[in-house]
């Protein structure tokens, strides 16, 4: 909305200049009878209220505005498109309203409908056109279960770093976390939980199925990972330390440099219901290795999710979903609804996926396209780093 | 007593690893793997002999190995 008068922008050359500003409307607006604000006292200075002269100017801001005929407009446009004139640009006067504060609206909880899983509905894979196609992800975890039907006909390699057992997942978890970053688009089964479904998947199994391993298996994996040229590498794994591992975040750098961006769980180490707010630990807190959140349904902080850790680099750096997940799990079972920041991680990593295909990126330049599309949360930046991750806007 | 370490080596050794694996089994490192993606060198080493890695040319950082420990797979929180 407009009010009919116009605002003038003077150049540098008059601003400041009374005699020249005063000289410069009249021969180009054909005012004469300006009202200069550096001549009101404070308790004059309301434009409303002065007898109405034909511009008011603001001699300090070099800006004026008046009220002109259209052929006076037309002169004053053309005035500014030369270069050497004393106006740089003339734009309608707007009405400016205060900006109300709207009481905050309570968002219904995203629930798992009979399509998609609440966490795809809520980071926008349900409406994406980004499958991760032609992107490399590793899932270094307690292996796969390679026989599990919703990965048929799907590209997989697959390495156990384990000594003494296969890559086939005897555990669960690295079969939910692949499925969750990786699994299809048409599951035979129930609804769609994976974010980069046609992505190559690299299962490293690093865990074993009891659920254990040593830096040796994990770093061996992301060293397997890097030189496999994935362009993501999911970890949903982490010891309760709060020292940043030098190893850990040389690797980190090393990866980036390679092209690889390495996210990892922030941890399970908060119980918010009774204050404790947890911390970020090995490996996420590296400064190079993306540490990720979990948020649930009502998009708040997951109570066990691990808040920020001070020492540099500690902090988390990104939320996904991560409460009452549901995606594959070995068979026969075929499918669990878990939560944790293991299940927040693996969405992270499809996302990335997803912008790798659409913007080409890769490495830091993947990981600011991640936080920069992040969707800002109401919450904490120290519980959930810049917010909600997103896919890319469809095609 | 042996310990479980890994060895970060330095940028400016990221093409001799294996010399810096040879350079370590001299002071008694017995050496698991080279990874030469990331400059890092896993293996073990009794723990009276731990300190006598970080003087060897091209190692950054010496660490003792942290194992990783998931929650059992009937857990609702992993």
């Amino acid at each position: 909305m407009t009010t009919g008068r116009s605002v003038v922008v003077l150049s540098d050359g008059v601003r400041g200049d009374r005699e020249a500003i005063a000289q410069a409307l009249r021969s180009l607006a054909g005012v004469t009878s300006v009202l200069h604000m550096a001549d009101m006292g404070s308790q004059e200075r309301d434009p409303g209220t002065a007898a109405s002269p034909e511009a008011i100017v603001f001699q300090t801001l070099g800006v004026a505005v008046l009220e002109c005929d259209p052929a006076q407009l037309s002169a004053m446009h053309r005035a500014a498109d030369d270069p050497g004139a004393a106006i740089l640009a003339v734009e309608p006067e707007r009405v400016m309203r205060a900006i109300e504060t709207e009481p905050g609206e309570r968002a219904a909880p995203i629930a798992d409908d009979e399509a998609f899983t609440w966490g795809l509905r809520a980071t926008a894979v349900d409406a994406a056109t980004a499958t991760g196609r032609g992107v490399r992800i590793a899932v270094l975890d307690t292996g796969l279960d390679l026989a599990h039907p919703d990965f048929a006909g799907r590209s997989i390699t697959s390495q156990s770093f384990v000594v003494g057992e296969p890559v086939h997942d005897g555990h669960g978890h690295g079969t939910h976390t692949t499925g969750t970053a990786c699994g299809s688009a048409d599951p035979p089964v129930g609804r769609r939980y994976g974010v980069a479904a046609e992505a190559e998947i690299f299962a490293g199994k690093v865990l074993n199925d009891a659920g254990f391993g040593t830096d040796a298996s994990v770093l061996a994996g992301i060293d397997w990972a890097i030189t496999s040229a994935c362009q993501v590498i999911s970890m949903s794994l982490g010891a309760d330390i709060r020292e940043v591992s030098t190893v850990y975040e040389t690797v980190g750098r090393r990866a980036l440099a390679a092209g690889t961006l390495i996210v990892a769980a922030g941890g399970n180490n908060a119980s918010r219901s009774i204050g404790n707010l947890g911390f970020v630990g090995v490996p996420a807190n590296s400064p190079s290795i993306m540490a990720v959140a979990a948020v649930d349904a009502n998009l708040r902080v997951a109570d066990f999710s691990a808040a920020s850790n001070p020492v540099a680099g500690g902090q988390v750096d990104i939320a996904a979903p991560g409460g009452d997940v549901y995606s594959s799990w070995p068979m026969p079972q075929r499918y669990n609804t878990i939560s944790g920041t293991s299940m927040a991680t693996p969405h992270v990593a499809g996302l990335a996926a997803l912008w790798a295909q659409t913007s080409g990126l890769q490495a830091q330049e993947l990981w600011d396209a991640l936080i920069g599309s992040a969707q800002r949360l109401d919450l904490p930046a120290t519980d959930v780093g810049v917010g909600l991750a997103r896919a890319p806007a469809p095609d | 007593m042996r310990q479980l370490v890994t060895v970060t080596v330095d940028a400016a050794h990221a093409g001799a690893l294996d010399a810096v694996a040879r350079r370590l089994g001299d002071v008694g490192f017995d050496v698991d793997q080279v990874l030469a993606a990331l400059g890092v060198i896993t293996g073990t080493v009794d723990e009276a002999r731990l300190a006598l890695l970080e003087g060897v040319e091209g190692v950054a950082g010496v660490e003792p190995q942290r194992g990783f420990q998931l929650a059992p797979p009937d857990s609702d929180v992993q």
